[in-house]
């Protein structure tokens, strides 16, 4: 029944999607294996003879700037998986009419911070890690990190912990285990696939993070990949190869993460819509 | 029994200070700024509230009514591809084959690939001597000033944003429209409606709740449009591409005129937060089901 015109209407649409999205993604791994000389003469050149010029280039001159992302993405994750997972408990459980009205009251604040621009934050913020000297290091800018990323962990994290069935938390209690007992041993082990989730996410936002790094950070200092890769755009024109390199790099948490669950990360990322 | 009907109030400690002293005391802070007159020297001392009077210096000046101007443009612009376009490709990727499932997972980690990464590679592409020009020189189009044309940037960066949001837009699209009953497709065949009549009088109406979010959600992701901008042009050549959030960062990081830019964010701040009602509405009643 379905017509000729509705299938090629499919196939073109297919083709201009693909070419849409495959060419900027080529173009950055073609361009990262350029050598300088290449990339300078013939920018836009598709045959050249591969080099790991630049990789060399920005992973020995960079290495620092790896350390510095690999330790904010690490302890942002893990302190916002630390305080995220008590937090979902508390709103997952129903003690009182009282206690929904409050969680929903704070749901609301939430999703409030979620949708503040990050721009808008970073203004004050800054006066505010200055007035408490943590400005220009970097616990100042893995708690301004944590805060960013926090309302969007706990709200990726609440289904997870809404979905524990009452009737184990009333087994256990009939059993007297007090509320820390509960937490330990029972929402914490049921959240360890929202926890991985919640793991993959933060990080992969947490290392491409590049607004607050380059202002919380002095210049100098050791900047992460991703402010870098943000920086450099203004003072080298030409360096694309490095560039491209430094974006590969900047990519690779999410590559991997990708591999493995790449349905979860879809739908996971809907519900942080507006990221 | 008595003690677990206690509130968990302990729980929520952790996250709600960190949440108290890193997001919800700065946003009091950027009130307070723009109502106060912070400039290159108090930073951080000798605030004195001035009242208004940051407001009508802002509202008086070009640069602002111009900035909302580029906004709108960039909402509107953004709103024929999160809907328009959207709409079609994802009629066109509905079908669960190979290739459909290829293109969707492409689209997805495009998405998810961090802003600095593929707002970098459009600003090559988009280079005076990039690909696309090199291209464009091939059939005698081109060199286009991309980025660097007072006219064209804002509509660069629309596109870069476009790009950017359009994989999201169709797997939400394409999710509501896979949640369209089969019986009511099946009717309207044996009615003999054909493709476009279905998708117009059948599968429209049935997304039209699920449009109207992702619009308000469209409306807010220009709003908050700013790596892209900061990566590609950093609000230029000039102000040409500035949208609100852009201006305000730059009134208060490179002109050091902390009040101003608090006060653009202010009142940038409104118009998110007047468009999220309905967005809120709908998250809140599906919480609470």
């Amino acid at each position: 029944m379905k017509a000729h015109g509705t299938k090629a209407a499919e196939g073109l649409v297919k083709v201009v999607l693909s070419v849409l999205y495959l060419v900027p993604l080529a173009w950055i791994i073609i361009n990262s294996l350029k050598s300088d000389s290449d990339v300078l003469t013939q920018p836009n050149a598709m045959i050249f003879v591969p080099s790991l010029q630049a990789y060399g280039v920005v992973l020995l001159g960079g290495l620092g700037a790896i350390l510095t992302s690999l330790e904010i993405a690490v302890l942002v994750t893990g302190v916002i998986l630390v305080v995220a997972v008590p937090a979902v408990y508390a709103l997952a459980s129903h003690v009182s009419p009282r206690w929904n009205r409050v969680v929903t009251i704070l749901v609301t604040a939430l999703l409030v911070l979620q949708l503040v621009p990050q721009p808008m934050t970073v203004i004050p913020l800054y006066s505010v890690l200055a007035a408490w000297g943590l400005l220009g290091s970097i616990p100042g800018l893995i708690l301004a990190d944590t805060a960013l990323f926090l309302p969007f962990a706990i709200m990726l994290l609440r289904p997870f912990a809404r979905s524990i069935p009452s009737a184990i938390y009333e087994a256990a209690e009939i059993d007297g285990a007090s509320r820390w007992q509960v937490f330990v041993g029972i929402t914490v082990p049921m959240l360890r696939n929202g926890m991985f989730i919640v793991f993959s996410f933060v990080f992969i936002g947490a290392w491409g993070e590049f607004v607050y790094a380059i202002n919380f950070l002095t210049q100098g200092t050791a900047w992460p990949v991703s402010g870098i890769l943000a920086q450099q755009i203004s003072i080298y024109s030409v360096g694309w190869n490095r560039l491209m390199a430094l974006a590969v790099i900047t990519c690779l948490p999410l590559l991997i993460v990708f591999l493995f669950v790449q349905k979860r990360l879809v739908s996971g990322l809907s519900l942080g819509a507006v990221k | 029994m008595r003690r677990a009907a206690r509130a968990p109030w302990p729980y929520l400690l952790p996250s709600g200070l960190v949440l108290l002293a890193f997001a919800a005391y700065p946003l009091f802070v950027l009130f307070r700024m723009a109502f106060s007159d912070v400039g290159p020297t108090n930073l951080l001392r000798g605030w004195h509230f001035i009242g208004v009077e940051n407001y009508t210096k802002v509202l008086s000046t070009v640069d602002f009514w111009r900035s909302l101007w580029l906004t709108v443009e960039l909402t509107a612009a953004l709103l024929v591809s999160s809907l328009g376009i959207a709409f079609m490709c994802a009629s066109m990727l509905l079908r669960p084959v190979r290739s459909s499932r290829f293109v969707l997972a492409l689209m997805a980690f495009v998405w998810a690939m961090p802003a600095i990464v593929s707002g970098s590679v459009w600003k090559f592409l988009f280079d005076s001597d990039g690909l696309i020009n090199s291209w464009l020189s091939m059939v005698r189009l081109g060199p286009v000033d991309w980025l660097s044309s007072a006219e064209l940037a804002i509509w660069s960066v629309a596109m870069v944003l476009a790009w950017a949001g359009l994989p999201f837009s169709i797997m939400v699209v394409r999710a509501a429209m896979l949640g369209v009953s089969p019986e009511i497709l099946e009717a309207a065949a044996i009615d003999g409606a054909g493709f476009w009549r279905t998708q117009r009088s059948i599968i429209f109406p049935q997304l039209r709740p699920t449009l109207w979010i992702l619009g308000v959600l469209t409306v807010i992701y220009a709003f908050k449009s700013f790596d892209f901008i900061f990566v590609l042009t950093k609000g230029g050549p000039g102000t040409s591409s500035s949208t609100l959030p852009v201006l305000a960062y730059f009134s208060a990081f490179s002109g050091f005129n902390w009040s101003n830019g608090a006060t653009i964010a202010v009142l940038a701040m409104i118009v998110v937060a007047v468009v999220s009602v309905p967005y809120m509405r709908s998250v809140q009643k599906e919480a609470a089901e």
